[in-house]
């Protein structure tokens, strides 16, 4: 088995190569149902159905975006009701500011919903992929580079509590995958 | 039973036995409404031509809804809505009709539209919106809109039922053209009838997204008819393998977001005229922000808008078939609601006041519509069942 990297550092994990996405896809059912938890499948496009067969579940990134979204809204609620009518209760055209002057306040609350709803989105999605980063132990291997090409790879970690690299080489070999590499740190 | 196909309830036809006497009950409450209705003409005529109004727009968003869905398909190349296509055509196809339950209105719009009465003529605002406001221009208007929506719909669902047989692609591409030759045509119809038969009902009053806002109630409350048509469908026993629970995400979160874009809408349009408050644009929320109209206009913000989101904003419902008919059925009340009150205020200026005209009009378009509608269903197969992308359609993932 080849070894990729500075082969001294710790090992990221076991790397292998597919020639197809219909290889790829059956590759990470079987990895699905072996039990491992840490490891990841990589295409030059997206493959329809992969989060399925990778038993990947729905991402909490909705909820997330939910309680930004609530927190928008209430720092509108707040600093438009708090300001104009508690703090320094303003006094236009002879109408106090009050329950019935939500109309005017409702542009606010609607924008600070939807800004704070985005912005939630965006990088809450980035956090939780691990973005940005400068660079990933993947990068060692030359041949990934042909995964934005026409190339299919799937990594499992070291991290994996199921990991050892005879067993999971072997694995890997079993499911159809090629030029199988152990893949180390820089 | 053994590992056959589903026997008979796989069929793609409807069957009429699941109908039975049901039709025929209906045709004679149709016929005893409009009896019905047809006494309240002559006994109370101006409460006649506002119920009726009231009843006829109701049912006409509905089916311009089915309209715009099927546009709306063929202008995007939609692959999900292949399979509930039919279903929109067979509402669309009703449009024909509606130019026909029009005709009652003809006899009464001077009491609708008070900008016909003589006594008027020499308003100088009415002058000045010469020549658009113009019986003969109105009538031609009206005539054009009814013949677009019958050509347009019957057409569509022709091309789309002789695919059928043939299973030939020319079809999809001609009623792709056609649809984009409809658009302008479809957005320039709905939005000049309902400011020809709604904003109209006070010609002072205007309100630049008087259109849009009724479109938003259309593409809603059709979406909201679909999912009701599906899902009774589905219980006869149709779709079997055909129509899966993503298909009702997809509609789920296509009332959702029209759910939203209503009230965005309908916010808009009232903020713009709270905040110039020029006299002659507020009449129209003065009158429905007091009395008791004021009560339905706080139900409206409520019912239409934060009840649906709320319970529309999760995964869950959207994907349960007896949840999301539930908040069709609401959402098709609330839209009920909304109609009324933009109909009903310009003929009860003193606060609400419910006249069984309302109910009875009601009855009788709809016993109509619903009855024509079953006719329509045994018409065609239940879906597109040669379109190029039916295979896609069914095995949608969302």
């Amino acid at each position: 088995m080849n070894a990729v990297g500075n082969t001294s550092a710790p090992v990221y994990g076991i790397a292998a190569e597919f020639q197809c996405a219909r290889d790829l896809y059956h590759a990470a059912q079987k990895i699905r149902d072996a039990g491992f938890q840490k490891w990841d499948v990589f295409s030059p496009f997206p493959i329809h159905g992969m989060d399925e067969a990778m038993g990947m579940k729905r991402s909490i990134l909705g909820k997330v975006v939910f309680l930004g979204g609530l927190t928008g809204f209430l720092t509108a609620v707040t600093l438009e009701f708090g300001t104009s009518s508690f703090l320094y209760p303003l006094i236009v055209a002879g109408k106090p500011t009050n329950l019935f002057t939500v109309p005017a306040f409702f542009p606010i609350m609607f924008e600070l919903t939807i800004l704070l709803s985005a912005f939630t989105a965006v990088f809450g999605m980035l956090l939780m992929n691990g973005l940005p980063r400068l660079n990933h132990q993947l990068f060692n291997w030359d041949r990934f580079k042909l995964v934005t090409e026409d190339k299919f790879f799937v990594a499992i970690e070291a991290k994996d509590p199921q990991f050892s690299s005879r067993s999971v080489s072997d694995f890997l070999e079993s499911l159809g995958g090629t030029h199988i590499t152990t893949i180390h740190g820089d | 039973m053994s590992g056959h196909e589903p026997s008979q309830p796989s069929s793609h036809t409807f069957d009429y036995k699941h109908v039975g006497g049901r039709f025929l009950g209906l045709v004679a409450l149709a016929v005893v409404a409009f009896a019905a209705v047809a006494i309240g003409a002559f006994t109370n005529t101006k409460q006649f031509a506002f119920s009726y109004l009231f009843a006829f727009t109701f049912f006409l968003t509905i089916c311009m809804g089915g309209l715009f869905w099927t546009f709306v398909h063929h202008a995007v190349d939609a692959e999900w809505s292949v399979v509930v296509r039919r279903q929109l055509e067979n509402i669309a196809s009703l449009l024909a009709v509606m130019g026909i339950l029009f005709i009652p209105l003809i006899f009464v719009a001077p009491t609708l539209w008070y900008w016909m009465k003589p006594e008027n003529a020499n308003d100088p605002l009415l002058i000045e919106k010469w020549p658009y406001l113009t019986k003969e221009f109105f009538w031609i208007r009206a005539a054009f809109y009814f013949v677009f929506f019958t050509v347009a719909s019957l057409w569509l669902r022709r091309n789309s039922i002789k695919q059928d047989t043939s299973g030939s692609a020319k079809y999809t591409l001609l009623n792709r053209k056609i649809t984009f030759g409809s658009l302008p045509l479809f957005a320039v119809s709905l939005t000049f009838a309902a400011i020809d038969w709604l904003m109209g009902l006070d010609y002072h009053w205007f309100s630049t997204m008087w259109g849009v806002y009724i479109f938003a109630g259309t593409a809603l409350s059709s979406m909201c008819v679909l999912v009701l048509i599906i899902t009774a469908l589905r219980n006869a026993g149709y779709f079997k393998n055909v129509i899966t629970i993503e298909h009702y995400h997809i509609m789920g979160k296509l009332m959702l977001a029209f759910t939203i874009f209503w009230a965005y809408i309908g916010f808009s349009q009232y903020m713009l005229i709270w905040y110039a408050n020029i006299p002659e644009e507020t009449i129209y929320f003065l009158r429905r922000n007091t009395e008791s109209w004021q009560i339905l206009s706080t139900a409206l913000v409520v019912g239409h808008f934060f009840v649906p989101f709320l319970l529309l904003l999760s995964n869950m419902g959207k994907k349960n078939p007896a949840f999301l008919c539930g908040m069709a059925l609401w959402i098709l009340t609330m839209h009920l609601l909304d109609i009324y009150v933009v109909v009903l205020p310009a003929l009860h200026k003193a606060g609400v006041q419910p006249n069984w005209l309302d109910f009875a009009c009601l009855a009788a378009i709809g016993c109509t519509l619903a009855a024509l509608f079953l006719k329509r269903l045994g018409d065609s197969p239940l879906w597109p069942l040669r379109d190029p992308r039916l295979k896609n359609s069914i095995a949608l993932k969302n």
